[in-house]
């Protein structure tokens, strides 16, 4: 399964490389965002860009965001450029493909991630150089780094499960992006809904909490749903019904 | 006595419906192995589907299908290690060149690295693709492209290749090239081809065997020779000059001729099964005759093809 998984891969970042090096198809909007968070922003904010609490969730958030950009297009693109039905017909057994994908788009977003922090503490200690090097505390870089993964796992599961029932990429977009906001905006919205006390009461017992605490909740509750999400996506994946689809 | 190792591909009662569409229906077929099959039918005649059951990728509603030796439900990942498939699409990923697209096929079917090397370079190669290798895809022509996926599909040395329409779409002088192509393929790798099209000459050319299906169902399955042989009217035209009316006339009158008729110094006859030639030849010479040439007339595949949706739409009483 390893093997057959690593080929699709391998398949998956040939596409992800062609799609980069050609600027207008997507090359070109990397670029900027790669100089603006590895160059620009850690310039601008000096040594807080690498002591901030923030990049805990800052980091795993963007790293979310930029496999959201491609996932959609996993089997939904498959699908659209009728290229599906002839994976299909090999000879990869259903977990290596949905595997292949999803791993893909976590290595693209853990890779766009650490590939930015790696510039960004360079330009860091470029532009305020200090007589100590400025680097991450390992735990709060550990933290950042599993949550990145976590993080770009869980989105990766989203997308995959929903690009399968999806006749095009477009379609998969539209669905991925309300998912998304369900998903982001609402917590947000049930926290304000709830009576002033009642916020107060969870802020005041998350402080008490510390951020080793918050850190390893958060790595559970995304384990959690990952596991539950890349589960739904193997369970979705039926050869026969794709094959109609 | 032959056993299920003979064959490619043993149907029986196959059935498969789509909600109220039945698109397969009792298709009971034998496929030898090392053959080149047509499966040749109309649009909507079942032929993808029935691909798609031997493939293992579609259940049977009814009925039961091997292929290789396996059984389509319940060994789907074994038939498709040991097949090749070209199906409805190339299905060839645009953004990849020709090299990588049979690099991730070499490697999803685990083909050795040295292997792989060898075997794209010999394929290109032999395709007249090699020079193109690193070219994206979707710059390539439609049947570049066709040579491509059928060089996909036989990349890891399938033992049978599932070809659906091959040549759909592509203009007559890349129609002429790939069948080349998958002619010499075929007798040189030793691969069972199962074949689907509608295009009867592509067929009479290239299959061993055919079968045709209509609406699910087979209605004939043979060789080219043997459908063909079916649909022989027993007609002769003979060339002549000097050939008059009378003449004409006293052939009608012979026994076993059906009917005769004469244009442009062409005499066409119709005869009963078994009735001799020789003796009208004898006969024209006998009135003055100049007879220039004497022909049987052969039936094609395509009047054997059209002979049975003929038959069907009769037996069906209705039209396409």
């Amino acid at each position: 399964m390893i093997r057959d998984a690593s080929t699709v891969v391998w398949k998956e970042w040939r596409e992800f490389r062609d799609q980069l090096l050609s600027l207008r198809r997507g090359g070109l909007s990397a670029l900027i965002l790669a100089l603006i968070l590895g160059v620009v922003a850690p310039v601008q904010l000096g040594p807080d860009w690498v002591r901030s609490k923030i990049i805990v969730a800052y980091w795993p958030f963007l790293a979310a965001t930029m496999v959201s950009s491609l996932i959609a297009d996993s089997v939904a693109g498959e699908r659209e450029r009728h290229t599906l039905e002839t994976l299909l017909a090999s000879r990869l057994s259903d977990s290596s493909i949905v595997i292949g994908k999803i791993v893909a788009a976590v290595l693209y977003g853990v890779g766009f991630a650490v590939v930015n922090l790696a510039i960004g503490l360079v330009a860091v200690n470029i532009a305020h150089s200090q007589s100590a090097p400025i680097l991450f505390t390992v735990q709060r870089l550990s933290a950042t780094l599993v949550l990145t993964l976590l993080a770009s796992l869980l989105m990766a599961g989203i997308g995959v499960f929903i690009s399968l029932r999806a006749s095009t990429v477009k379609q998969a977009q539209q669905a991925f992006g309300i998912a998304i906001i369900v998903l982001t905006m609402g917590p947000l919205l049930a926290y304000n809904a709830l009576s002033y006390d009642t916020r107060l009461r969870i802020v005041t017992r998350l402080a008490a909490l510390g951020e080793t605490r918050i850190e390893l909740y958060a790595v559970a509750g995304l384990t959690l749903l990952s596991v539950i999400v890349i589960a739904g996506a193997l369970a979705r994946f039926r050869r026969g019904k794709l094959v109609l689809d | 006595m032959s056993t299920s190792y003979d064959f490619a591909i043993r149907a029986e009662g196959l059935t498969r419906d789509f909600g109220p569409v039945r698109a397969l229906d009792t298709l009971t077929l034998d496929v030898p192995k090392g053959i080149v099959f047509g499966f040749l039918g109309p649009n909507g005649a079942g032929k993808t589907t029935a691909i798609r059951v031997f493939l293992g990728l579609l259940d049977p509603t009814a009925g039961h299908a091997e292929v290789l030796g396996y059984d389509t439900k319940r060994h789907g990942t074994k038939i498709r290690t040991r097949c090749g498939a070209l199906l409805e699409h190339p299905g060839l990923y645009e953004r990849l060149s020709a090299a990588d697209n049979l690099e991730f096929h070499g490697r999803a079917w685990h083909v050795s690295r040295r292997e792989r090397e060898d075997r794209i370079r010999e394929l290109l190669n032999r395709f007249g693709l090699w020079e193109r290798r690193d070219d994206p895809v979707g710059t390539w022509s439609r049947g570049m492209k066709q040579k491509l996926a059928v060089a996909r599909a036989v990349l890891h040395r399938p033992d049978l290749v599932f070809l659906d329409e091959p040549t759909s779409g592509l203009d007559p002088v890349s129609t002429v090239g790939l069948r080349e192509d998958l002619s010499a393929l075929a007798a040189q790798e030793g691969v069972t081809v199962f074949l689907t099209t509608h295009n009867l000459s592509e067929a009479e050319r290239l299959c061993t065997q055919v079968g045709v299906i209509r609406g699910g169902r087979l209605l004939a399955v043979g060789s080219p020779e043997s459908l063909r042989a079916s649909r022989d009217t027993g007609r002769v035209e003979i060339l002549t000059h000097g050939l008059l009316d009378d003449v004409v006339a006293l052939v009608r009158a012979r026994p076993g001729v059906e009917s005769a008729s004469a244009e442009n110094g062409t005499l066409t006859l119709a005869l009963t099964p078994g009735a001799p030639t020789a003796p009208i030849v004898t006969l024209l010479v006998e009135q003055g005759v100049a007879v220039e040439e004497v022909r049987k007339v052969r039936a094609t595949l395509e009047d054997a093809f059209l002979g049975l949706m003929g038959l069907e739409d009769d037996a069906n009483g209705g039209g396409l």
